[in-house]
């Protein structure tokens, strides 16, 4: 809200420079954004927060000076002279739920035209634009007390009669249409709470008047129009219509039930003063009154919650000029009776901040608390956030940054991974309202993300690319309850063939899975494999599930060319690595705690021994046999050399390997090793099929 | 003779050049058929006496063609072998095999530095779901349907009842639900609104905390935030508290802190003002308390909230916070 330093004044005679009474409202609650100098007046710009509607007005905001710096509020006089004649006019309450009071006056004879120059400047400063003087002067009074009004033409209105009811009670309509003085046709609803004359709705009560009633230039006579209306009900209209007004937006905060009759009146008199017009009695119509809330405050309660002792005459002159009145004071505690423009008091708790506010947080001491040691975590809970750090240490080490993306995604991102409308992954959490639609959902797997990262770094000439993340995947489980959220792991690795001084010809794929593996050691997961993966999207001789514990954890794998080319990543090779994985059921697994085995007394021997297998025989098969043939003294086995080509046959590969022996008893003889290698090595030839490779 | 002999043989080993010459110097003087050999062998003609005169001289003289040799082959060891580490050198100014450590979120970066500092001081960590109900979002923290509060955070609906958690404040929730005081907890993480811009990103991250017990008052959130902002940002940094409104504190306060870019001058980020605000707090709501079952004329508490986002823009000057989400490693990389 934008405030004119010269028009508060007109209400608290504050001698304090703008510069100063700005400093003082932030610290009263009231923050000012901004100071700005027009014509030898300075506007504040205050942000108002949602539960202080009488403030969004000059005179509000007075209050608050008049409360910190003890200076009695002005108050405008109000005597309005009015001719006394008999109104031939009524006003009909239909809902005194939606509307708890409704005055309003007729003003006769007025010239409508431009404003004065001090109410032009002074509207203008606040931000609104001069109509004509009859509009204006409800907006003046709009944002001098902060009660929005609205003026009809009298001549306009049909049968001399207000009535005030949604279509619903008042025709028994659902729905219907409604011209607004902005011109736009609207579709309103049937709880849409509406004024109406004797035949037809003139206008959306607290939002806006209609087009057919409107104030033009040819207009005499008026009807000033001041009510309340209930809150949720006007924020309800004003979000269905999407029509956000000076008006809903103070109504739908709460106006003052009391005070509507002084912005009349002020309406009045400056129309008269104004724009000349003839003043007729009014009327008010008052089915629902204002009691006041009363509330017991205790001293005791004050300093236990604020931390600080104040004496019964601190706490009662912080609220002097708040407008609150105090009764049945004693030395425990005293009543407040809450003014109608302070709605945002409802409790002890209400008044303790209003006792706080005005002595200032500032001078309330600052103190530690004292607290009981004590641990609330479980001990589950603990470690996986352990086990999550040591995952991401282990990653950040093999070079991997860290990436984060938006929890959204797009459906398409699915498509063009091609993952089925069966998989799990197409259990998809809307969102009803995103702000593109490329985030339209929840994303239900890491991948896409890290693939728009790629082609985005790709677009930027970065050609070397190790990214991981580590976030949730939300799962729908039906639509009314909550998805599931599952916690995951991705990478995505690419790197172009650069000329290099030291060479490392690792294929990508053998990369990252030893680096998945060094991060499976790290949080003591050994038992986990590898099996070819049907991930559509990845290259299908190219990428493995991780299996951990015989479920299936991850895949890892490099993007099928198929996706490489539908999302036109312009990469020089088109090799790309991603990994994802469950990171919960990988913490579930892990099993750090490690016992010491003895360091062995006795000298290794070891065996190299290369064999000539069928080509689609498996590392993962020989190796199996190694380990699986049990001669005891057998303490690891390794695959050195793969080769294809040469002297070995067409469908053939030569697959070499080392194993190292050592017993926990003794020094092994060369004789007892020849003879276990040789077992061994018939027995992986058996196995395989395969023949030694001389 | 014995003289001449002597002279000899230190010419010759003057002009040694290599340890196979030594080796052979070594064999022609005392090798079994060298010339000291030859004439210890040849003593054996000499008279007693004669042999006892001539066999000292002669052994004197093999004494010092071995120390010598020994010498001369010692050197020759050490030059021969600085020759070769010579041989060996490499240029040293070429770069190492480049090994990079990954580089840590900048988000996550900060986020750890605040929840050391809060679990340094005896806060637990607590989570809580992402997709939220609205009745934990929103109507338990005293933000009920079409109340204006709402517009403070615009929200994303997956349905009439469900959101995307608009602040971590539904954990303080569903941990009070669970269990009773004495609660001392912070709950980091993800958190969604409707708004994107230079400083808005639909997604961000909030670390919020609680500590509710007996007796627990305005003067300990002080305490307890100026201690925070004092670790983060530094001991000297000026605080201040002014009155503000969440729905779910009563009462409630922003706290600023002097800005550290202009160090409290005025400069554009703070908009002059020398101050930036950097978290938002209070002392619980009675009707928070009372949502879950607790006294609240027993209990009273304190929560407080800040975006991470936010700080680590400020801590690092970066100007928009899209770049925190692009994933560019140029920007990653500085981190
Ligand atoms: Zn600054």
């Amino acid at each position: 809200m934008r405030v004119s330093f010269d028009w508060l004044k007109d209400f608290v005679k504050v001698a304090a420079t703008p510069e100063a009474v700005a400093e003082k409202l932030t610290m009263l609650g009231l923050e000012i954004e901004a100071l700005e100098r027009i014509d030898g007046d300075v506007v504040l710009e205050v942000n108002v927060t949602p539960n202080r509607p009488d403030c969004l007005s000059i005179m509000g905001i007075a209050r608050e000076l008049s409360a910190a710096y003890g200076i009695p509020l002005a108050f405008p006089d109000l005597n309005v002279v009015s001719e006394s004649k008999e109104l031939d006019f009524n006003v009909e309450i239909l809902e005194a739920d939606l509307c708890r009071r409704y005055a309003g006056r007729i003003v006769h004879n007025l010239k409508v035209g431009p404003s004065p120059d001090w109410m032009k400047k002074r509207l203008e400063k606040c931000g609104i634009r001069s109509i004509n003087n009859v509009v204006d002067i409800t907006n003046y009074v709009l944002l001098e007390f902060g009660h929005p009004l609205h003026a009809f033409d009298l001549s306009t209105i049909r049968g001399h009669l207000i009535r005030v009811g949604t279509p619903k009670v008042t025709t028994g309509q659902s729905n219907m249409k409604f011209t607004t003085l902005d011109g736009s046709e609207r579709e309103v609803s049937g709880e849409t709470l509406l004024i109406w004359d004797a035949e037809r709705p003139i206008a959306i009560a607290g939002v806006m008047g209609g087009s057919d009633t409107e104030v033009t230039e040819k207009t005499v006579d008026i009807f000033i129009e001041s009510a309340y209306f209930e809150p949720t009900s006007i924020r309800r209209t004003s979000k269905t219509l999407g029509l956000k007004t000076e008006a809903s937006y103070r109504f739908e905060r709460g106006t003052d039930l009391k005070a509507l009759k002084k912005a009349l009146d002020r309406a009045a008199m400056l129309m008269h003063e104004v724009a000349g017009g003839t003043l007729y009695g009014k009327i008010d119509i008052y089915p629902k009154r204002f009691y006041p809330k009363q509330i017991n405050v205790r001293y005791e309660r004050i300093g236990r919650l604020l931390g600080v002792k104040l004496s019964e005459q601190e706490v009662l002159d912080c609220l002097q000029g708040l407008g609150l009145e105090i009764f049945e004071c004693n030395s425990e505690g005293f009543k407040v009776k809450v003014p109608p423009y302070r709605g945002d008091i409802a409790m002890e708790a209400d008044i303790i901040e209003e006792v706080a506010r005005l002595y200032g947080y500032d001078r309330i001491p600052a103190e530690l608390p004292k607290a009981r040691l004590g641990v609330d975590s479980r001990k589950e809970i603990v470690s996986a956030r352990e086990i999550r750090h040591d995952i991401r240490e282990s990653l950040l080490k093999c070079g991997f940054d860290e990436a984060i993306n938006l929890s959204f995604m797009g459906a398409y991102e699915l498509d063009l991974l091609s993952i089925p409308a069966e998989d799990a992954r197409r259990k998809l959490v809307q969102v009803r309202n995103p702000l593109r639609e490329e985030d339209a959902y929840m994303r239900t797997t890491l991948v896409p993300a890290l693939i728009r990262n790629l082609i985005h770094n790709l677009a930027h000439g970065n050609r070397e690319l190790r990214l991981f993340e580590m976030a949730k995947a939300f799962i729908d489980i039906d639509h009314n309850s909550l998805p599931e959220e599952k916690e995951r792991i991705a990478a995505l690795y690419y790197r172009e063939k650069t000329k290099t001084l030291y060479k490392d010809d690792t294929p990508d794929f053998f990369v990252v899975k030893g680096i998945g593996d060094a991060m499976f050691e790290g949080i003591g997961i050994s038992g986990h494999s590898y099996v070819r993966s049907d991930e559509p999207f990845l290259h299908p001789g190219r990428s493995a599930n991780i299996m951990i514990g015989g479920s299936k954890a991850g895949f890892i794998g490099e993007l099928s060319p198929a996706v490489i080319e539908a999302l036109d990543i312009k990469a020089q090779k088109p090799s790309v690595i991603v990994m994802e994985m469950d990171l919960g059921a990988i913490i579930s697994l892990s099993k750090r705690d490690a016992i010491y085995k003895q360091l062995p007394k006795y000298p290794f021997v070891e065996r190299d021994t290369a064999i000539i297998v069928d080509a689609r025989l498996q590392a993962a098969e020989i190796i199996g046999h190694l380990k699986d043939h049990a001669s005891g003294i057998v303490e690891d086995v390794s695959i050195f050399d793969i080769y294809q080509g040469g002297n070995i046959g067409v469908g053939k590969k030569s697959i070499a390997f080392n194993v190292r022996y050592r017993s926990p008893e003794k020094t092994l003889t060369d004789q007892e090793v020849e003879d276990t290698h040789k077992v061994l090595v018939d027995y992986i030839l058996e196995k395989t099929g395969g023949q030694v490779r001389i | 003779m014995s003289e001449n002999l002597k002279r000899t043989f230190l010419d010759e080993v003057s002009s040694l050049k290599s340890l196979a010459d030594a080796a052979n110097l070594r064999v022609k003087y005392l090798g079994k058929k060298g010339i000291i050999t030859a004439k210890i062998k040849s003593l054996s003609s000499l008279s007693p006496e004669e042999r006892r005169v001539a066999g000292r001289e002669i052994n004197e003289l093999k004494q010092f063609i071995e120390e010598e040799c020994e010498r001369k082959e010692s050197l020759l060891k050490s030059a021969e072998l600085k020759g070769r580490l010579l041989a060996e050198a490499i240029d040293i100014t070429l770069p190492g095999k480049a090994v990079s450590f990954g580089h840590e979120h900048p988000l996550s970066r900060t986020l750890r530095e605040v929840v050391d500092i809060f679990t340094r001081m005896g806060f637990d960590v607590q989570e809580g779901p992402e997709v939220e109900l609205d009745c934990y979002n929103f109507e338990a923290l005293n933000i009920p349907k079409d109340h204006p509060a709402r517009d403070m955070q615009d929200t994303f609906y997956i349905s009439e009842d469900i959101v995307l958690r608009t602040h971590t404040s539904p954990v303080q929730v569903r941990v009070m639900e669970k269990k009773k005081p004495p609660l001392r907890f912070i709950a980091p993480g993800k958190v969604y609104r409707c708004d994107a811009d230079v400083t808005h990103s639909p997604m961000f991250h909030q670390v919020e905390g609680l500590m509710v017990d007996k007796d627990i008052t305005f003067s300990h959130l002080k305490g307890v935030l100026i201690a925070f902002i004092h670790q983060m940002f530094g001991p000297d940094i000026p605080v201040r508290f002014r009155p503000s409104y969440f729905p779910f504190t009563e009462p409630s306060a922003e706290i600023d802190m002097g800005c550290i870019l202009c160090k409290s001058a005025g400069c554009r980020v703070c908009k002059g003002t020398g101050w930036l605000e950097i978290l938002g707090a209070g002392m619980v709501n009675p009707k928070v308390l009372e949502n879950v079952g607790y006294d609240s004329e027993e209990y009273t508490g304190f929560a407080f909230g800040m975006g991470i986002e936010r700080i680590t823009l400020l801590k690092y000057s970066i100007d928009d916070i899209r770049l925190l989400f692009e994933n560019d490693i140029r920007f990653l990389r500085q981190f």
